[in-house]
């Protein structure tokens, strides 16, 4: 049944283009909005726990095995969420059909892509469904055809296509090593290994490839750019599960279930992580750009995920988790904010607005939510995530970054107050009087997304229980 | 048990209800005040229904476990109750009194939004035994502060109240790194659990003073003090709800549940504290000396006086416990009453120097009468309600040998005296320099009078609190008087 959740989004671009291409421009949109549906639905309600083993001949000559596990399933529903708002977006912004239908279309074989990430289960199968994820990003990136946006595409075609590379030579020695490319096969093999030394130089090179994919702070040069350069609704997509499953749900997988920790590997995603949270921060702190401050403001996010990985505790892996769930809903509902008020008043530098929220109130209300919850205030959900790393952190006894993780969280406030206070708090501009609340697209996914952080923070303990500590199904080799 | 209800609906009718305001201020102001009065009432209802088990030595518990040691305990002993009452009643007088103040600016769904939801987490602050339902509800006051600070929109307010939030968040979030390091030795965020734990492995001194730094920013204590006189650009009810009344006694009512009833810090702390508290005490008093801008200077003053709050809680001694609690009571009724007069000069005269103000007395009879027994109490002449509870600070203190400390703070009270004879005589005493000024609306005239006339009455019926006080501290420290 999951392989559908790849398989159907390729038939639907083939059946979208092929036969009657002309009659289905309209539907485009719907079948995006279907699937994504389809896909939060089939989660939701999916028996919970199992450990599906699904075993699909859909290339002739190679044999995919697809798992799921409870990892796999907040991936999933991420992603089917932030689809469905990035497809509202875009049909907000862009009026001209067939463009609508170019873009739905790109959509489907990145969903594609996504889902391929999340289901895989060896290594070069990952890497297939990495590049069909990165080449629809380029061509996303680069799709309103602009100059900044094509410059921000090469940029993060090159670093990808270095990672990339990273990631083929990892493959290929630990192919060498190991004689399969299978999870299960690696894990075990790296635990035996004779070859010590190379097995280390493969997977250094397999975490930088994937630190560069998840834009952590040594790597991430690309991010900003594309984060900023991009399309509103693309902005939305990338932040909220591009990166997050190219990058940093890899790296959780590979470390978690195909590496194993080791005392270097802890160290070094420990200070890879807390570089990130830190100068992320501080980075964001000096944006006056509405998406670069936020784009940077993902940088420092996904280091408290790194921290939370690097703890290896059950404890620390549900923390990273539901943050990586959270900053999925948090800051994509931040970028349709940044959309919103892109396309209601023509600009995105802060200095130029001020005192939108009496303008915009549903913009302003859940970007305040957004804003709060991923400063990590309560009882909104992103106080839950980091409180569950602090802990495991400090549990870990890695009190220093414990610490250091904790007092950044102060840098978070003070940058999203700044954009509060710029933005939406304060008096109204006068050349601003005109500006009217944004279309419905846009409060539908504001409203939608708002209430998911609400909810989640109102009802952690259950979902703590429930969708959190199963993560320890996550099977390690 | 039967008052479990009434613990719920303590906290959750506010919290509930003022989602609802918004709503109703669409529908017609009026609907939307009276259920924003209705709810708070209703808070203050259900807390004085709790007195009489309360005062009977019954201690009610609500828990419900989940993982990790993260459990929803509501516990109403005395202290909580005691606290409760004093906070709900206080917010109702001042809500009464916005109905005056509030009705000619934008925004006011927001502001009674804010004010009631502020309410519900207090309440739920108070009745929390868990330290991370602690720290939930202590942080939705610090964003309901902050929006209410920025009410006028104005960019330096905004600028105050992003300010006053990190400085806060500061706190709270070196207080959560406090928390985590006592669940690390307890397996758990339940106070009685890390209660204990305590009686068996003492807790670190690093633990008390990242917990401290928490306490002390919420309350304003030197050196975290420098958001509340800031703040004082927030509508006046807001100063005196937030800043005066109830918000800065989170501080002091966190000390008091964690680090008096939960456990007992080093005796290290015993000298420290009051030696943090008196500096505070001391320099805020000489800045409300120097400070001419009204609002600023009633706010020194609530840094000054929770100095002695934190000495009578901190020194050991149970009678100064006892005074350090009903101080609570005294300095918030007497400090609204002074916050609320200030928010009526301001409005009428559009000032808030006491240099271009004076002989307000003929104008502004019934505020200036409250103004003035409002700071007799804080001042602590007797037999206003802050003479006894000033008395039983000191008197625990010497009890406990703290002379030294005892004389600083002593000077403390006398500048107290002096800062608050200069504004009054300032404002209302003298040649009239303002002839336009008049006697503020029916209900804030109202509500100051109450508090003032309640700043004596406390003082004249002291017996009643104080044997409450008596009966909260015996059940904190299991110990009789």
């Amino acid at each position: 049944m999951y392989s559908s959740l790849i398989l159907i989004p390729f038939f639907s671009v083939i059946v979208l283009n092929l036969p009657f291409r002309t009659l289905m421009k309209k539907s485009a949109f719907w079948v995006c909005i279907a699937l994504s549906l389809i896909q939060i639905f089939a989660v939701l309600f999916s028996p919970t726990g199992s450990l599906g083993n699904l075993t699909e001949m859909f290339f002739s000559f190679l044999r995919v095995d697809l798992w799921i596990d409870n990892l796999s399933r907040i991936m999933l529903l991420c992603i089917g969420i932030v689809l469905f708002t990035a497809a509202w977006v875009q049909k907000e912004l862009s009026k001209d059909e067939e463009r609508q239908f170019n873009f739905m279309n790109v959509l489907l074989l990145l969903l594609a892509g996504l889902n391929g990430i999340v289901l895989v289960r060896d290594i070069f199968s990952l890497y297939v469904f990495l590049e069909i994820t990165a080449v629809s990003s380029f061509i996303l990136i680069g799709f309103n055809k602009e100059r900044d946006a094509f410059e921000a595409a090469f940029k993060y075609i090159i670093l990808s296509v270095i990672a990339t590379a990273l990631m083929l030579t990892s493959i290929g020695l630990l192919l060498m090593i190991a004689g399969d490319t299978s999870f299960a096969t690696i894990s075990a093999t790296l635990k035996t290994s004779p070859d010590k030394l190379l097995a280390m130089f493969a997977v250094a090179i397999f975490l930088c490839a994937a630190f560069i994919k998840g834009g952590v702070m040594p790597f991430h040069g690309w991010l900003p750019d594309a984060y900023s350069a991009s399309p509103a609704s693309v902005s939305v997509i990338l932040a909220g599960v591009v990166t997050k499953t190219v990058g940093v749900y890899t790296l959780i997988r590979i470390v978690y279930s195909v590496f194993g920790y080791s005392p270097a590997l802890t160290l070094i995603l420990l200070i890879v992580g807390t570089l990130s949270v830190v100068l992320g921060a501080l980075a964001a702190l000096g944006q006056s750009d509405f998406k670069r401050m936020l784009a940077y403001s993902s940088i420092s996010q996904v280091g408290y995920i790194v921290l939370g990985l690097a703890t290896g505790s059950m404890l620390g892996l549900a923390g990273a988790v539901f943050h990586l769930f959270n900053h999925s809903i948090f800051k994509s509902l931040l970028f349709v904010n940044s959309a919103a008020v892109e396309s209601s008043t023509g600009t995105r530098n802060m200095d130029n607005l001020a005192g939108l929220a009496k303008k915009m109130p549903v913009t302003g209300t859940t970007s305040i939510l957004a804003s709060l919850s991923c400063a990590g205030i309560p009882p909104l959900a992103g106080f839950w995530s980091k409180l569950l790393i602090i802990v495991a952190l400090w549990m870990g006894k890695f009190y220093a970054f414990a610490i250091i993780a904790a007092l950044a969280s102060i840098l978070t406030l003070a940058y999203f107050l700044s954009l509060q206070r710029r933005v939406f708090f304060g008096k109204l501009r006068e050349d601003l009087a005109h500006i009217k609340e944004s279309g419905f697209g846009f409060l539908l996914s504001m409203t939608i997304l708002a209430l998911i952080t609400i909810g989640a923070g109102l009802g952690f303990p259950f979902i703590l229980n429930s969708f959190l500590l199963p993560v320890k199904t996550i099977s390690g080799g | 048990m039967e008052y479990s209800c009434t613990l719920l609906n303590a906290i959750f009718v506010p919290i509930i209800g003022a989602f609802i305001l918004p709503l109703a201020g669409r529908v017609s102001a009026v609907i939307r005040n009276t259920i924003a009065f209705g709810l708070i009432a209703a808070s203050l209802i259900f807390s004085l229904k709790m007195l009489p088990a309360v005062s009977a030595g019954q201690t009610l518990v609500i828990n419900k476990q989940f993982a990790f040691g993260l459990n929803f305990v509501l516990v109403a002993d005395p202290l909580a109750v005691f606290m409760a009452s004093i906070s709900s009643f206080l917010s109702t007088i001042i809500l009464f009194y916005s109905f005056g103040y509030i009705s000619h600016y934008e925004n006011q769904n927001e502001y009674y939004f804010m004010v009631v939801l502020f309410l519900g987490a207090m309440m739920g602050l108070i009745f929390s035994a868990n330290l991370v339902l602690l720290y939930i509800f202590w942080e939705i006051t610090a964003i309901t502060s902050w929006r209410l600070i920025g009410f006028f929109r104005e960019k330096n307010h905004v600028l105050r109240a992003d300010k006053a939030f990190l400085l806060t968040a500061f706190g709270a979030i070196t207080m959560l790194i406090g928390f985590v390091s006592l669940y690390q030795q307890a397996g758990s965020f339940d106070l009685s659990a890390i209660k204990a734990s305590a009686q068996i492995h003492p807790i670190a001194n690093f633990a008390v003073m990242l917990i401290l730094f928490g306490i002390l920013s919420k309350s304003a204590t030197l050196p975290f003090h420098t958001w509340l006189p800031d703040a004082g650009v927030a509508p006046s009810p807001v100063t005196a709800l937030l800043h005066a009344a109830i918000l800065v006694k989170i501080g002091v009512y966190v000390f008091a549940r964690i680090f008096v009833a939960t456990v007992t810090p080093a005796q290290f702390w015993q000298t420290a504290v009051p030696v943090i508290a008196a500096v505070s005490a001391i320099v805020s008093a000489g800045a409300a000396l120097m400070e001419t801008d009204l609002k600023r200077l009633i706010a020194y003053s609530t840094v000054s006086q929770i100095g002695f709050i934190f000495f009578g809680l901190s020194v050991g001694n149970s009678l100064a416990i006892a005074g350090g609690l009903l101080y609570i009571l005294m300095h918030g009724i007497a400090k609204a009453g002074l916050f609320l007069c200030a928010g009526i000069i301001e409005q009428n005269t559009k000032t808030k120097d006491i240099t271009k103000l004076g002989g307000l007395i003929n104008t502004m009879p019934v505020t200036a009468i409250s103004f003035l027994l409002c700071a007799f109490s804080v001042m602590g002449i007797p037999p206003f309600g802050g003479f006894f509870s000033k008395y039983m600070v000191f008197a625990g203190a010497i009890g406990a040998q703290k002379y030294w400390i005892s004389l600083v703070f002593l000077i403390g009270a006398f500048m107290t005296i002096l800062y608050l004879f200069r504004a009054f005589n300032l404002i209302f005493l003298g040649e009239a320099k303002m002839t336009h000024a008049k006697e503020g609306s029916l209900s804030m005239v109202t509500s100051v009078a109450i508090l003032g006339a309640l700043s004596l009455l406390s003082g004249l019926t002291v017996y009643y609190p104080s044997k409450f006080v008596e009966m909260t501290v015996s059940h904190m420290l299991g110990v009789k008087f």
